[in-house]
C-alpha cells in the first residue's frame, strides 16, 4: 500500500519559479511517467517527492503521512538515479548490499536478500564484478538492484534509460514493465521520452513550465489531449497543426476554412465565436490517401520507409512540416504530389491559447 | 591518436626534456661523486704550469678515479654517532606533520569541495595569499609563540609550524580530487539513508585514494623540506635534531667533511625516494571508473 498525494507544491530556485502550485494525486501500485521537455520541472518533482530537494512550499504525503520534512529514509522511497549513481569501488554484492549495511541488517538475511534482488535482475553471475566490468544496461540493473533490497513504498526513477543505446533502451523498457507488475509497487518515472512514457505508464503526467499541462492514460492524452502542448508532445510523428481565422459556427459545429479544405468538426463552441483563431490539429497516421483527385495536396519533400508504414514529409496549405503516415506498400516518391483525406472525427481544435475544445462526439 | 609531431619536433621535445633532466639531476651526480672521492683527493688538483690545458685522462679522473670507495658512508656513522638519530628524527618528523596535517586537510577540503558557505571564497583565497609568505619572514613571531607555549626544543617545535604551513596547499590539492567525485554518489548514499559521515568514510575516502596519496606524499616530501629552518631556529636539542641540521656536524673546526656529508645526504634522501618508488604505482587515477556514465 502506497499513496503519493502532493499538496499545492511551489518551488523556487532563488528567483526562478520552477514548479508552480502542483497538485497530484497518485495511487497504489500505479506506474507514474513525468513526462515533459527539459526544464519543465519534471526531475525537480521527483527530487522533491524523494527528499533530496525541499519543495519551497507545499506538502507531500505518502501513505497518509506527512513527510514533508523528513529524511529521504524514513520516506520509504528507493531512487534509480539517471548516471546510475554506483559505487565503483565496491562490488556488485556490496552495492546492492549497500542500503543494507547502513541499515545494520544481519549478514545473513543481508545475503539473502541481496541474492533475490540479483536473481530477479539476472546479475546471479556478475555479484563479484566492480561496476566498470559491466555493460550499461548491467549497470543500470544494479542501480535498480540496490533499490529492490530495501522493499522501498515507492520507486523512484530519474531519466533511467537516457544513457542506454537504441536498442537496450526497448528491452529494459520491458524489463521496467515486467518488474513493475512482479514488485506491484508504486512507481514514479521521470522522462523526456514520450514513447517511453506511453509504452510504460499507467497514468502521465505532463508538465510544462513547471505546471501540470495534463493528467491521464497514454491513450486518454492520445486521444484527448487538453491543450496544443499534450497534443503536440504526445505521439509519435508530432501531430500537424493547421492556423485559420477563417472560422464559422453552424448548427453548434466549428467549420474551419483552411484555403480550399473545409472541415466541419463537432466541438463545443459555447466559448468561440465566428472569426477567432483556431487551430486544427490532425495525426499524421490519422490522414489517408485519396486515390481520386478529392482531398487536400500535399507536396512530398522526404520519404522515409520505415518498414510498417511509410512516413511523408512536406507542405500542406501553406504548412511546410507536415507529415503523413501511409501504408508500406506507398509507391510515393518525393517531389511527388499526393492528395490526403481528413476524417473530421478525428481532428482537434485548439483556441489561440492553446486549450483543446471539447468534442461532442455529434457525428454529422 | 595521430602522431602530430615531425622528427624534427620530437628531437627538440626530446633533446630539451633531457637538458631539463640533466639539470635537475646533476647536483645528485655531483653529490654521489664527491662521497665516493677520499677527502684529499676531492682538494686535489693537477699539477698544471701557468698556461697548460689539463689532459683528457686528468678530466676524466675527476668523476672517477681507482682511489674512488664508498669508505664515506661507513665513515659517517663514526664522525656523526648521532646520525642514525638524525635520520629517524627527519622521518619522524616529517610522518607526524603528514599524519597531523592530513587529520585537518581531508574535513577541511571535503567541506571546501561540498558545501557553500559565507566566506567560502575569502577564506580560500587568504590560504593561498597565506602560502605566499614563507616560513622564514615568520620565523620570529612564530618564535615567541613556540616559547609562550614551552615548546621550544621538542619535536612539536617542528611539527606544528610544518603542519601550518603545509594546510593551505594541501586543502587546495584534495579539493580538487573531491571534487571530480559524482555528487550522486553521495545523494544515492543519503536516500538509502546512510550519515554524512558514513557516505566520508565508506564512499568517499575510498574514490579519494589516489588523491589522498599524492596529497599524503605531497605533504611528506614538503615537511621533510621545509624542517631544515625550523629545526636550526625552534630547537636546539640535538636528540630531536633532523638530518638536514645534523649534517652540520660534518662541518668540523679544521676540516668540512665534504664526501662523508654528501653520503649522509644521499642516505637521507632515501627515505623520500622510497615512499616515491613504492607510491608511484598508486598514484594512477581512473579508480572512479563506471561510477556514472559520462
Amino acid at each position: 500500500m502506497a499513496t503519493v498525494k502532493l499538496k499545492n507544491i511551489y518551488k523556487n530556485f532563488d528567483e526562478t519559479e520552477v514548479l508552480f502550485d502542483i497538485n497530484l494525486e497518485i495511487n497504489d501500485k500505479e506506474f507514474v511517467v513525468f513526462v515533459g521537455p527539459s526544464g519543465c520541472g519534471k526531475t525537480t518533482l521527483l527530487r522533491i517527492i524523494s527528499g533530496l530537494e525541499e519543495a519551497t512550499s507545499g506538502s507531500v504525503i505518502i501513505d497518509d503521512k506527512d513527510v514533508s520534512n523528513a529524511p529521504p529514509v524514513e520516506r520509504g522511497i528507493a531512487m534509480v538515479f539517471q548516471s546510475y549513481a554506483l559505487y565503483p569501488h565496491l562490488s556488485v554484492f556490496e552495492n546492492i548490499a549497500f542500503p543494507l549495511r547502513v541499515a545494520k541488517v544481519n549478514e545473513k538475511e543481508l545475503e539473502e536478500k541481496v541474492f533475490k534482488a540479483a536473481d530477479i535482475l539476472q546479475l546471479r553471475d556478475r555479484l563479484d564484478f566492480k561496476p566498470g566490468q559491466l555493460s550499461g544496461g548491467q549497470r543500470q540493473r544494479v542501480a535498480i538492484g540496490r533499490s529492490i533490497v530495501r522493499d522501498p513504498k515507492v520507486f523512484l526513477f530519474d531519466e533511467p534509460l537516457s544513457n542506454l543505446d537504441a536498442a537496450l533502451r526497448g528491452d529494459m523498457r520491458v524489463e521496467l514493465a515486467k518488474l513493475h507488475q512482479n514488485l506491484k509497487t508504486t512507481m514514479i518515472y521521470v522522462t523526456h521520452d514520450q514513447i517511453e512514457a506511453m509504452t510504460m505508464a499507467d497514468k502521465i503526467v505532463v508538465l510544462r513550465d513547471g505546471v501540470i499541462e495534463q493528467v491521464g492514460s497514454p491513450m486518454d492524452l492520445y486521444h484527448n489531449p487538453k491543450t496544443k502542448f499534450v497534443a503536440g508532445f504526445i505521439g509519435q510523428p508530432n501531430m500537424n497543426f493547421l492556423k485559420t481565422t477563417d472560422t464559422e459556427i453552424k448548427n453548434k459545429r466549428l467549420v474551419a476554412n483552411i484555403g480550399d479544405l473545409t472541415l466541419d468538426l463537432a466541438v463545443d463552441v459555447s466559448s468561440t465565436t465566428a472569426g477567432d483563431e483556431i487551430d486544427v490539429g490532425i495525426r499524421p497516421e490519422d490522414l489517408g490517401v485519396s486515390a481520386s483527385k478529392a482531398g487536400v495536396q500535399m507536396s512530398v519533400d522526404v520519404v522515409e520507409h520505415i518498414g510498417a508504414t511509410v512516413i511523408l514529409h512536406g507542405s500542406v496549405l501553406g504548412n511546410s512540416n507536415f507529415c503523413a503516415v501511409v501504408p508500406s506498400d506507398s509507391t510515393i516518391k518525393p517531389g511527388e504530389t499526393v492528395n490526403l483525406i481528413f476524417d473530421f472525427s478525428k481532428c482537434h481544435a485548439f483556441n489561440s491559447s492553446g486549450q483543446a475544445l471539447k468534442k461532442t462526439n455529434k457525428q454529422i | 591518436m595521430m602522431d602530430k609531431y615531425s622528427l624534427l619536433h620530437k628531437i627538440g621535445i626530446y633533446a630539451s626534456l633531457a637538458l631539463f633532466i640533466l639539470f635537475m639531476l646533476l647536483p645528485f651526480v655531483e653529490m654521489f661523486v664527491a662521497s665516493l672521492r677520499p677527502i684529499d683527493h676531492l682538494f686535489s688538483r693537477p699539477k698544471l704550469e701557468v698556461g697548460e690545458t689539463m689532459g683528457f685522462v686528468d678530466f676524466m679522473s675527476r668523476f672517477w678515479s681507482d682511489k674512488m670507495s664508498f669508505q664515506a658512508y661507513r665513515d659517517m656513522w663514526v664522525t656523526v654517532p648521532q646520525l642514525p638519530r638524525y635520520i629517524f628524527n627527519s622521518v619522524f618528523i616529517a610522518s607526524a606533520v603528514t599524519l597531523l596535517s592530513m587529520c585537518f586537510i581531508v574535513p577541511a577540503a571535503y567541506a571546501y569541495a561540498r558545501f557553500n558557505f559565507r566566506g567560502k571564497t575569502t577564506s580560500l583565497t587568504l590560504f593561498l595569499a597565506v602560502n605566499m609568505f614563507s616560513g622564514a619572514v615568520l620565523l620570529i613571531p612564530l618564535y615567541k609563540l613556540l616559547r609562550s607555549y614551552g615548546l621550544l626544543n621538542t619535536y612539536w617545535a617542528m611539527i606544528i609550524p610544518g603542519v601550518a604551513f603545509l594546510i593551505p596547499t594541501g586543502i587546495w590539492l584534495l579539493k580538487s580530487f573531491l571534487e571530480k567525485i559524482p555528487y550522486e554518489l553521495e545523494e544515492a548514499a543519503f536516500v538509502d539513508g546512510a550519515s554524512r559521515l558514513y557516505t566520508l568514510r565508506r564512499v568517499i575516502l575510498p574514490l579519494a585514494v589516489p588523491g589522498l596519496i599524492v596529497v599524503g606524499v605531497a605533504m611528506f616530501i614538503g615537511a621533510y623540506a621545509q624542517q631544515f629552518l625550523f629545526a636550526i631556529t625552534f630547537n636546539q636539542n640535538r636528540d630531536y635534531m633532523p638530518l638536514p641540521a645534523g649534517i652540520f656536524e660534518f662541518i668540523g673546526y679544521q676540516t668540512v667533511l665534504w664526501n662523508e656529508m654528501m653520503a649522509a645526504s644521499l642516505v637521507g634522501v632515501l627515505p623520500v625516494l622510497l615512499i616515491f618508488l613504492f607510491m608511484q604505482k598508486h598514484l594512477i587515477s581512473g579508480l572512479t571508473s563506471g561510477a556514472v556514465k559520462e
